[in-house]
């Protein structure tokens, strides 16, 4: 959407510069298109200069756009556990700090928050860490996510092998394919495969896609009601209730209500989330990690970009000089040195931005790297690098306002 | 136009319109997998939740032994229709069997006894006859008459010992009877087997987890809702209702509202599992229902739906909402 804009943008701009030269045939204001066209031809000129200029360019908006969309990545890893799911409303313990750590409820938590207007269905999940021996004898964390039998709300979109449904068999769990993988890959564990769960049965009857997850814990689904057998006795079992709005109602109108009528903390889907990963940007060191990296790509990019430009203009005043000499006023010169920076900053930032995305599709295609670039990001990208533009275009400018014509002739 | 000869422009354009057409597509959010059956959903605009098991109008019996052990023989199998005092099953009865056979073997010597006794006061009466008639004190002395006297009298209170001898002996015989009947269990009532958890040869103990037996009334069943004790008093008398079954959530069965229970338990987590985890306590409702359609079985879990009227202002007290509702014929 917002590329689409940009490419408009980069249109309309040009229908600009085409306006500037009808101007320049209808009015009398002589030189109009030719500043334009001189402008261009001097940035486009020297092939070498212009090129050095558009890569320092590029290569920042794509360091930038890069370490932005693997952080983000990683942040959309951190609440993979909600997505996955993709409920609108999660209810839970009001203390809660995140998706996985879990505070059991009591079973009638879900007849309550069924009781709450705007409700229009309430399902238990369970959601839990347990031991799963394979038959070579191996142990493996797992994350048990019981699902409501009769329903299966909660169930990933897709499933690469097998049915979902047969989840309903006696003993049939259904894994991920990072399980699959973190198991020992296809030749371990497939449909078919029998292992222990708390020395309890388990039978794989299907393998679902799943985002992968931060901790990158082995999903295993099984209905709620085979979960309560699997897991060890506790008097709680209820991890959360799964509840949609009724449609016409917004949904935190709705999560509002339940928390007031039943006092359990109510989460929308996106708040949940957002409660996760800002836990795991207090508790762990990704935040501050990527964060000072982020934040150094941006000065580096962005002081690159400044100083290139910069530097571009100082070489270029003896030109400017010239054209100050044959009468060209300051806001001419002003005019041209914009132009020049926007269109080398546009050309740059949708170059950057198209090299970021590529490196992105190719390497986060199936899905093993963090990589999710976002709209803002482009947009947060663009407006730095339109803002560093105008800051080094009007260093510039000020330079060529004190400029002597007589430099030309020196 | 000089902008438009530019490779790097062009490289730009392509660029953004690269990263529109991939963010366009990694955006869409899959919208969630459509529930394999559909959910509970309540059909008033307010509600309180609960959920419920299905069972037998008059609450099941636990049939039980009178005493424990050996069981011989099961008399019905699970689906018969029994009466009322119809046998269900037969416990080892042989000791008893065995007591009796000693029991009666007791009566006939007594018998014997009482008809010899018979004989014996037949015979003083003859003789204490004869003495009377005898006028001559010479012939009969009054010491001998005397004598005979009380020999009768004492073989008419010989008679009398061994009637109530005799007695005692047939009532000990009937003990023995009445015991052994007794370890033949039988229907308390009418109703359908609906468990039988028994079979020949097993031991049957006193106080088991599980009935040996389920009786159950089954043509006409109620559903027993469990509301949170939070929702409690929210709950009004004689509300609607409906209920669905699991995994059959869009078939509503209206209920008729028959009585709330007036005492407040602790929730048995309805998860089958043989040891309860108690974590609540609730408010029990009972409810009765019309058969639907489609099948459905004492036993069964329901979810179950309360319409709720809008909060109105509490006006003094309330009358009590644990008024049963007349029992419908």
């Amino acid at each position: 959407m917002i590329g689409a804009y940009f490419f408009i943008t980069m249109i309309r701009y040009d229908c600009f510069s085409s306006i500037g030269l009808e101007f320049s045939t209808s009015s009398s204001r002589v030189g109009d298109h030719t500043v334009n066209y001189v402008a261009l031809k001097m940035l486009f000129g020297d092939r070498a200069k212009y090129l050095m200029l558009l890569c320092g360019l590029t290569f920042a908006v794509m360091l930038i756009v890069q370490q932005g969309s693997i952080f983000w990545g990683l942040m959309m890893w951190s609440q993979a556990s909600i997505t996955n799911l993709n409920v609108p409303i999660w209810v839970t313990d009001p203390g809660i700090a995140q998706v996985d750590e879990v505070k059991p409820l009591a079973d009638t938590a879900v007849d309550r928050v069924r009781s709450v207007d705007g409700v229009e269905w309430a399902v238990p999940l369970y959601k839990g860490l347990l031991r799963a021996r394979l038959a070579t004898g191996e142990y493996h964390q797992i994350t048990l996510t019981g699902l409501e039998s009769a329903t299966l709300i909660g169930r990933p979109a897709e499933v690469l092998e097998g049915r979902f449904e047969d989840i309903l068999q006696p003993d049939a769990v259904v894994l991920d394919q990072w399980a699959v993988e973190r198991m020992g890959g296809p030749t371990v564990v497939r449909v078919g495969t029998i292992f222990e769960l708390n020395d309890k049965l388990a039978r794989v009857v299907a393998i679902a896609k799943t985002q992968k997850s931060f901790t990158n814990i082995p999903v295993v689904y099984t209905t709620y009601e085979r979960a309560m057998r699997y897991v060890p006795h506790e008097r709680r079992i209820l991890s959360y209730v799964l509840a949609k709005h009724k449609d016409g109602v917004p949904v935190e109108d709705v999560v509002q209500r339940i928390r007031t009528q039943t006092g359990l903390g109510a989460f929308t889907q996106e708040d949940f989330g957002f409660k996760t990963y800002m836990w795991v940007l207090v508790n762990t060191g990704i935040g501050i990690n990527f964060g000072t990296t982020i934040l150094l790509g941006f000065i580096v990019g962005m002081a690159i970009a400044g100083q290139t430009f910069y530097l571009f203009t100082i070489e270029n005043l003896r030109q400017f000089g010239a054209l100050k000499a044959m009468g060209a006023s300051s806001f001419t010169l002003s005019r041209m040195i914009l132009l020049q920076a926007f269109t080398v900053g546009l050309t740059g930032y949708g170059i950057g931005i198209g090299f970021a995305t590529v490196f992105g599709f190719l390497t986060a295609r199936g899905g093993n790297l963090p990589f999710a670039e976002t709209w803002q990001l482009l947009l947060l990208v663009l407006v730095a690098l339109l803002a560093i533009c105008l800051v080094s275009a009007s260093v510039s400018i000020i330079k060529l306002a004190r400029l002597e014509p007589a430099i030309v002739f020196r | 136009m000089i902008v438009m000869k530019r490779m790097s422009v062009w490289l730009a354009v392509a660029g953004v319109g690269f990263a529109a057409w991939v963010l366009t597509g990694a955006n869409k959010k899959d919208s969630m997998p459509t529930p394999i059956s559909e959910p509970p959903r309540s059909p008033y605009e307010q509600v309180i939740a609960a959920s419920g098991i299905i069972e037998a109008v008059n609450e099941n019996v636990r049939v039980a032994p009178p005493v424990a052990g050996l069981v011989l023989k099961v008399l019905v199998k699970v689906g018969d229709r029994v009466t009322e005092q119809a046998p269900l099953f037969q416990l080892d009865d042989r000791e008893l069997r065995a007591q009796l056979l000693t029991r009666e073997a007791a009566i006939a010597p007594l018998q014997a006894q009482i008809d010899e006794q018979k004989y014996k006061i037949g015979d003083l009466e003859t003789q204490l006859q004869r003495l009377q008639s005898v006028h001559d004190e010479r012939a009969v002395s009054e010491d001998e008459l005397k004598r005979t006297w009380y020999a009768l009298e004492m073989a008419k209170r010989g008679d009398q010992r061994l009637h109530a001898s005799h007695k005692q002996a047939k009532a000990q015989r009937d003990e023995v009877t009445i015991l052994l009947e007794r370890l033949t269990v039988r229907a308390p009532r009418n109703g359908t087997i609906l468990q039988v958890n028994i079979r020949a040869g097993e031991y049957a103990t006193l106080g088991p987890n599980e009935p040996l037996m389920l009786l159950g009334e089954t043509e006409h069943l109620q559903i027993r809702a469990d509301v949170d004790e939070v929702n409690a008093p929210l709950v009004p008398p004689q509300a609607r209702a409906v209920a669905s079954i699991k995994s059959l959530g869009s078939e509503k069965i209206p209920l008729t509202f028959v009585r709330i229970e007036p005492y407040v338990i602790p929730k048995k987590s309805l998860t089958g599992e043989n040891t309860e985890r108690v974590d609540t306590r609730v408010l029990q409702i009972i409810y009765r229902f019309k058969r639907p359609s489609f099948p459905v079985y004492a036993g069964q879990q329901v979810d179950v739906f309360i319409e709720r009227q809008p909060s109105s202002t509490p006006g003094g007290t309330p009358p009590s909402p644990v008024v049963p509702m007349e029992q419908p014929s």
